[in-house]
């Protein structure tokens, strides 16, 4: 997900004008001078010259490169990456809570919660021996903690919990 | 004084913040330990929790379970080379290397005593600074404000080991969301879209979960497992460290004096004061060359420093509701939350408050001897726990924690939001500590900003016009401007140079 500076620099560039657009047309308060739309314009301003400097390089050099740890002996190195479609797996755990936010409710908090631990599960490396067991049980361990200690409402859906 | 301290003492001495106290001090043991899950997102899944305490017991957990956290990074730094928390990134090496020479047992043991020793010394530094910096920070208008706050976020863009510039952007987006919402000036929707949910704003809670937390999973999707830790039997954990401490007292000074220094600082925390500590340690030390080779001395310095920086990290939060650090602008947080609004005034008025929080630092670390040699004992089999099985729990954690902020799918929306940005931030230079301190204190530099312009008519002059204003904002203005006149420095010197070798 690295990007070239002067795309993230011009995507700055961009949000601040809109930033400072955004709060240009608000209304003022009458009767005061100053209102709602004095803080995004000098925040949208200063964002897009930081993207500016970014674009042109200013601040680079004072970056400092990630220090590698070098691997120990007998300490296997990791497989490199198989295919361009591997840095999507990064998008997993927040596809995963959007699906919370669509299923709690129809499913219940037990079968949503099972189905996101088993997927990043699986997804780290776990086998289903291992993966199986801890979506089965962990959902009733944190319903115990949050829904029964804390009172946290928890939907039941389709499989309320024993207690 | 001796009223005021029995009152805080039977503040403390409930049921309810005992065992909350005990209870947040081994999660934060736990969290802080296993690799990759840091002191920050261990506060920040905690306070869906604070919201079923009372005031004082929801403080005690983020006490405990930040200093716990900060100390507990140190051991799978010493015995996998991992770093539990950044802060424990300086010397991990090091730490390490004794590992390696058969000195686990010294290199954990001066982890957990200097610590201790650290910790409270931050809490002196604590009960000594706030009362006369109160004093001060009453004659403050709201010029001082505005000032005083840009200049904590400032120090947090200057302390970034990436980019300044991107620092300083990053602080602008976190300002950018926090004037998300309809608590403006004018009380209109902003930046809402018409969305009702945005109404409200965006709560920093879920915006840190997911940045900490959320990205952190994120990343560990993409990075191969940390190794097994190998099988090892430790012996006596503090043996040895009374000598050290004899050996090394004034290194041990030095760290506890640097690290309050630096937690007193808005915006620089506990990683740049180990940091700080152990190159201040190498520098001054009469033994260079055994440094990296496995060396106690560093640890010393650097452990007492990052958690000396913890407790005075709290002064400019509670004086002025500008956090020292990340963990520091959870608990703001929190503090707002239970009524216990920031300020000078919180120590004339809450004074009972106060000396619980002070008394429940010293018993934190105390507590951290004990609890941290039995955490250093089973850390063995917690560390054998594999990131498949640990993760999973952290999102459903994030989940629920963010869903219980405001019983409110949308906390969820925003954790996995944030989450995306944390990661596509840390990814590409852009430090997200600097973000978030940009949201959380969003609406204080807005209203001191806006109320002081209304005062002053619309115009700039009296910003500048009294004299602690005047030297506050020379500050600011010197941090945001320092990278750019650095760059000119660069581009214009060696034009100079070439000039004189031609002519």
């Amino acid at each position: 997900m690295r990007l070239p500076d002067s795309v993230t620099g011009s995507f700055l560039v961009v949000l601040g004008a809109a930033a400072a657009y955004g709060g240009y047309i608000l209304p003022p308060v009458p009767g005061q001078p100053v209102g709602p739309n004095v803080f995004p314009l000098v925040i949208g301003t200063g964002l897009a010259l930081c993207g500016l400097a970014i674009v042109f390089g200013i601040g680079h050099s004072f970056e400092e490169e990630e220090e590698l740890v070098p691997l120990e002996d007998g300490q296997a190195a990791a497989p490199p990456p198989q295919s361009k479609l591997y840095g999507l797996r990064a998008l997993l755990p927040p596809a995963l809570l959007l699906f919370y936010v669509f299923a709690a409710d129809r499913l219940g908090f037990i079968i949503t919660a099972a189905i996101m631990v088993y997927v990043t599960s699986t997804a780290l490396g776990a086998k289903w021996k291992l993966a199986l067991p801890l979506a089965a049980l962990s959902p009733f361990a944190i319903h115990l903690i949050f829904g029964k200690l804390l009172r946290v409402p928890l939907p039941a859906g389709l499989l309320p919990t024993p207690w | 004084m001796l009223k005021t301290l029995i009152d805080a003492l039977a503040l403390i001495s409930t049921w309810e913040v005992i065992i909350a106290m005990f209870a947040a001090s081994v999660y934060g043991l736990v969290i802080g330990s296993l690799p990759g899950l840091s002191a920050t997102m261990a506060t920040a899944l905690l306070v869906p929790v604070t919201f079923y305490l009372s005031p004082i017991a929801a403080i005690a957990t983020i006490v405990a379970a930040s200093s716990m956290a900060i100390f507990s990074g140190d051991i799978p730094g010493a015995l996998l080379r991992i770093p539990g928390t950044p802060a424990s990134a300086a010397y991990a090496d090091e730490a390490y290397a004794m590992t390696r020479k058969g000195q686990a047992e010294l290199a954990l043991g001066a982890g957990v005593w200097f610590s201790a020793v650290g910790g409270i010394a931050g809490v002196l530094s604590l009960m000594i600074l706030a009362p006369p910096l109160a004093e001060i920070a009453l004659s403050f208008s709201t010029f001082e404000y505005f000032w005083l706050a840009l200049l904590g976020l400032m120090c947090a863009t200057l302390v970034a080991r990436s980019s300044p510039v991107k620092a300083i952007a990053g602080m602008f987006l976190g300002l950018l969301v926090s004037c998300i919402g309809i608590e403006n000036p004018g009380g209109v929707p902003r930046f809402t879209f018409g969305i009702t949910d945005l109404f409200g704003g965006i709560e920093p809670i879920p915006a840190l979960v997911g940045v900490f937390a959320v990205a952190q999973v994120m990343r560990a999707m993409l990075t191969p497992e940390p190794p097994p830790l190998p099988r090892r039997k430790f012996g006596s954990i503090m043996a040895g460290q009374w000598k050290l401490t004899k050996k090394y007292h004034w290194q041990m000074t030095r760290g506890n004096i640097v690290g309050i220094i630096i937690g007193v600082l808005p915006g620089a925390g506990a990683d740049m004061a180990a940091w700080v500590s152990y190159a201040m340690s190498k520098r001054f030390s009469k033994e260079k060359e055994k440094f990296g080779t496995g060396h106690v001395e560093g640890l010393v310095e650097a452990g007492a420093s990052n958690n000396a920086s913890i407790a005075s990290g709290w002064v400019p939060s509670l004086l002025f509701g500008i956090p020292g650090d990340t963990i520091a602008a959870i608990a703001i947080g929190v503090l707002y939350m239970k009524g216990l609004n920031p300020g000078p005034t919180l120590f004339t008025e809450k004074a009972s408050s106060m000396y619980a929080i002070y008394l429940m630092f010293i018993i934190a670390n105390i507590l951290m001897i004990p609890l941290g040699i039995a955490m250093i004992r089973v850390a063995a089999y917690i560390l054998l726990a594999p990131r498949s099985t640990v993760m999973p729990i952290i999102m459903l954690c994030c989940a629920v924690g963010s869903f219980a902020i405001g019983n409110n799918m949308f906390g969820v929306v925003t954790v996995a939001a944030f989450g995306v940005i944390g990661y596509v931030m840390e990814a590409n230079g852009y430090p997200v500590a600097a973000m978030v301190l940009g949201i959380v204190m969003g609406t204080m530099v807005e209203q001191a900003f806006v109320t002081s312009l209304i005062k002053s008519d619309g115009s700039i002059l009296p910003f500048f016009e009294r004299p602690v204003a005047a030297i506050l904002a020379a500050m600011a203005i010197g941090a945001l401007l320092w990278p750019v006149m650095v760059w000119v420095w660069r581009k214009v010197k060696p034009m100079q140079t070439a000039a004189a070798t031609t002519r």
